[in-house]
């Protein structure tokens, strides 16, 4: 088990497949490329991705704000209608920017140099899953990204602690106001439930002991980072997954990371992610021991994991479907086109079902299959003429009108002002024969599109469609290509 | 093109001969189309008891995060109660008497009312043995019906459409939202799901003249024809499975994503329709949640076969300042569960609709000290409806010190028993083999 893929198994195929999972897919010539470098030194120039400069700026308000908590206490004296104000300016501040984090990502996961880095991130941000929603606050939410992207394939302990003391997560799941006389339980019972061992690994009495042991973990809302507060910590003995001792929360995490179980719950869910599917238990058990042969280190794992052939079996490829964000970015990535304006395109992974920064409860997104409704894949279809065809009809009011003053308003105001998005750039993608010869043209489009083909029913469908358009002009193309996207097997990667 | 059975009846065919038989579609096309007429009035005399457009009709409303049962039916004259409850505990004077003990939080104006007029059960003390606190996992055993240690594949809603309405169109169940409930997972899933119905379509960039073909829009709808012959080798129980809790379970994800887009090529057309033409007849707020109803409404009366519509509003994760937020929450579902009541009456439509809340779990006795309540166990749930039973069903859980179980209220009616009661007296189907064994039906109707 987890033996290397044979090299006479690198090919265009495993290519695209290493290319799709690892990062988020790209044009024939990028997976060209890889086939051409061998599979160590592919998997080198996706996961060793350090080597590779990456000067994207933060935000510009991606600062601490060291006033804020003032100003919030200062509302607290104002006369009803002024507070009221007061705040409604302070929330449509962080709206706009927590929307403008949205963007800056998504950019990143499409034009940056690291896309492996970023699918990680992604990644994290779905398995840590913390929301805008509660945590309110646009720089809480970029610092928790930075420190996923910083640690992205670095160690598991020093992940589970920086999370835990992130100021996002310790809004998220209470464990800002936790204190001696009333620990609260909520990211006692989260962080292993769903973060590091699963349900079942655990007793309630490990969860209100472990709640104990985390007393003190707080935050400073001045400074707007984490902070120790001796004051709050329960310094009596606890026992925790079986050790005693006046356990704080390093210790409890430490512990954690100790169980065998830790390293099966990671190893698993990574393998979930980027294959597609739930590990067999043997399989499971095999990625654990090389996790923690590794130290827990995640960069030496992954490197096994994605160079291992049963991650390149048949039953592996093409047969994950693409979540909103690898559909939106893993298109523009395919088709070399940029990506709407952030706002636009993060109304668009919404309509989708994964809203970045607002996952549907902690327990992240659950993915799969269950990506797919019959609304979601009409708005993948509809969205799929947005991204194509230039077009901003798709976007749907009711995205907009969700959240009624919340984030949703601030879209609202600038999609009425109808921003243009350009469509693709057919000669960019097409060479002047595949723009002509209408066979040249759809496997061309399979290709690039679906690195497989289609069913000879579907082939036939989509000539027809070309035939009724005898000029065959740009605006045919696109529809053409639009078409290849509102199918069932452009869902699935 | 006058011996091709059109557009609409060749995928009705084709759905009915991909989910019944394995008939290549390559038959003459007018055998195919008696093919079709035969197969239609087959699936029509299988499912008209399930889905005629007089059955009865279950709305499932979810309240998510976990509602406090205890400040929701308030045992206000209760010691132990404002004792362990000094901060957010609430005062007698302002609660919607239903007795001298106990009462609706003062938000549930809609619920009293409802209540006053026969129109409402209030279930109370209703859980399962061994509770589970997570979120997840509780949430998950209400959606699936489960023994808290046991996992199960699918949801109690989705056996009882592999169970009672095999052959019935995908809109037997409608979920309103952009995600299918776990309790919809299914051996055959079934159910659309969608939030807003003018979008609910395929939209075309072509410009066409009444009585012209759109080639953009049959180009789609020929790409998203399964073919039959594709899923022969696969038919069983492992296509597109929908397995609680695993993304995939055999099959491919492809052959998923074709049923399902086949189900939204037939249903798009029929719930634009209803939603275009049919008004509300009553004042709903102004809120998301009431959205939901208001549109749930629309469909009812718009005569859509439906069996089970399932809405959720959520929020009710109150570990802090609990008072703000459940006001606003239970305010909202008040208000908007009688608007929903009155505008089934005015369609006269009311007789056949029964509403059931549920919540993953109550909340702990004590208060925290964030001015909330952690994750608890047995909570009230609430059944609305003409044909109801009204009134106080089981009895006020004791709030006694020993009575408690780790902080937490222990249960006195089981919600299997409440699902037991539904399935056999209101959907009128034997609930053994939809819960796996027999409960003690609870006369809710």
């Amino acid at each position: 088990m987890l033996n290397l893929l044979p090299k006479g198994g690198w090919n265009d195929q495993t290519a695209a497949h290493l290319l799709n999972r690892a990062g988020f897919g790209g044009p024939p010539e990028e997976i060209a490329r890889l086939t051409s470098l061998g599979h160590d030194a592919a998997l080198s120039s996706l996961l060793d991705y350090e080597k590779i400069p990456n000067s994207t700026p933060a935000p510009a308000w991606a600062v601490p704000d060291q006033g804020r908590a003032e100003r919030i206490r200062d509302m607290q004296n104002m006369a009803p209608e002024a507070k009221r104000q007061a705040q409604q300016a302070e929330q449509r501040a962080q709206n706009e920017h927590i929307i403008e984090l949205r963007g800056w990502w998504l950019n990143r996961m499409a034009r940056g140099p690291r896309p492996f880095q970023e699918k990680m991130v992604l990644f994290w941000h779905g398995h840590f899953a913390t929301s805008f929603e509660k945590v309110r606050n646009a720089y809480y939410m970029w610092r928790q990204n930075e420190i996923f992207r910083r640690l992205a394939t670095d160690n598991w302990l020093r992940l589970l602690i920086e999370a835990g003391r992130d100021p996002a997560m310790l809004i998220w799941l209470d464990q800002a106001q936790s204190r001696k006389e009333h620990p609260n339980e909520n990211y006692a019972r989260e962080v292993m439930e769903l973060f590091s061992l699963g349900e079942g690994h655990y007793t309630e009495k490990d969860v209100t002991e472990g709640a104990r042991a985390l007393t003190g973990w707080s935050l400073d809302r001045r400074t707007e980072a984490f902070v120790e507060r001796p004051l709050f910590h329960d310094n009596g003995d606890k026992t925790f997954l079986g050790l005693t001792g006046n356990l704080a929360g390093e210790d409890m995490m430490a512990q954690i990371v100790r169980q065998p179980q830790a390293a099966v719950f990671i190893t698993g869910k990574l393998w979930n992610f980027f294959a597609g599917q739930p590990p067999t238990d043997d399989l499971n058990k095999a990625l654990a021991g090389v996790f923690r042969a590794n130290g827990n280190n995640f960069k030496p794992f992954l490197r096994v994991m994605f160079g291992c052939e049963e991650f390149y079996s048949p039953s592996i490829i093409r047969n994950q479907v693409k979540s909103p964000v690898q559909w939106l970015v893993g298109t523009a990535r395919m088709l070399q086109c940029d990506l709407p304006p952030g706002f636009i395109s993060a109304a668009i992974t919404r309509s989708l079902g994964q809203d970045l920064f607002a996952p549907p409860n902690v327990k992240g997104w659950d993915g799969g299959i269950s990506w797919i409704t019959t609304n979601t894949l009409l708005e993948r279809y509809n969205n799929a003429a947005t991204l194509v065809q230039g077009t901003t009809q798709q976007l749907s009011a009711s995205d907009f009108a969700r959240k009624p003053g919340g984030a949703g308003g601030v879209v609202q105001e600038k999609a009425a002002q109808r921003i243009h998005i350009g469509g693709v750039d057919v000669e960019k993608i097409l060479t002047p024969d595949e723009r002509t010869d209408k066979n040249k043209l759809v496997a061309a489009l399979e290709h690039r599109l679906l690195q497989s083909t289609f069913s000879s029913q579907q082939d036939q469908a989509l000539r027809e469609f070309l035939d009724s358009h005898p000029a065959l002009d740009d605006a045919a193309i696109r529809n053409a290509i639009r078409l290849v996207m509102s199918t069932p097997e452009y869902q699935v990667t | 093109m006058k011996n091709e059975i059109t557009l609409q009846t060749r995928r009705e065919f084709l759905r009915t001969t991909v989910l019944g038989s394995s008939l290549s579609w390559t038959v003459p096309a007018f055998l195919a189309d008696t093919f079709a007429a035969l197969q239609n009035q087959v699936a029509d005399s299988a499912v008209q008891t399930a889905t005629g457009k007089d059955a009865t009709i279950l709305v499932v409303l979810q309240m998510a995060g976990g509602n406090d049962g205890l400040n929701t039916v308030v045992p206000f004259s209760n010691d132990f109660y404002r004792n362990a409850r000094p901060r957010i505990g609430l005062a007698a004077d302002t609660v919607l008497k239903l007795n001298s003990e106990i009462g609706f939080h003062g938000a549930m104006t809609g619920f009293k009312n409802l209540y006053d007029s026969g129109n409402l059960a209030v279930v109370q003390g209703v859980g399962y043995p061994n509770p589970n606190r997570s979120h997840f996992r509780s949430t998950e055993i209400w959606q699936t019906a489960s023994d808290s240690d046991k996992i199960e594949k699918y949801g109690w809603l989705g056996r009882y459409f592999d169970n009672a309405c095999a052959g019935a169109e995908p809109t037997a169940g409608v979920v309103i939202g952009r995600q299918l409930p776990e309790s919809f997972f299914a051996k055959t899933p079934k159910g659309i799901c969608f939030d807003n119905p003018q979008n609910y379509r395929f939209l075309s960039p072509e410009h066409t003249r009444p009585g012209q073909t759109d080639m953009a829009e049959a180009t789609y709808e020929k790409l998203n024809e399964t073919e039959p012959a594709a899923t022969d080798s696969n038919s069983g129980d492992s296509i597109g499975s929908l397995a609680a809790g695993m993304p995939m379970q055999g099959g491919k994800a492809v052959d998923f994503i074709e049923r399902t887009a086949m189900d939204a090529q037939l249903s798009s057309d029929e719930v634009r329709g209803i939603a275009a033409r049919i008004q509300n007849q009553a004042t709903y707020p102004n809120s998301a949640f009431a959205n939901s109803l208001k549109l749930v409404a629309k469909l009812i009366g718009g005569g859509l076969p439906t069996r089970i519509y399932y809405v959720s509003q959520g929020g009710y994760d109150t570990h802090t300042n609990q008072i703000a937020t459940q006001q606003r929450l239970l305010a909202d579902l008040g208000d908007s569960l009688k608007a929903f009541m009155d505008d089934l009456k005015a369609q006269g439509n009311m007789q056949r609709v029964l509403v059931m809340t549920f919540s993953e779990f109550g909340r702990r006795v004590a208060e925290n000290a964030s001015g909330g309540t952690d994750h608890g166990a047995a909570a009230p749930i609430f059944i609305a409806g003409d044909k109801v039973k009204a009134g106080l069903l089981g009895r006020y859980p004791s709030l006694a010190p020993q009575d408690l179980f780790q902080g937490d209220i222990k249960f006195n009616v089981d919600f299997r028993s409440v699902y037991a009661g539904i399935l056999e007296n209101w959907l009128k189907t034997k609930s053994a083999p939809i819960l796996g064994r027999q409960f003690e039906p609870l006369q809710v109707t």
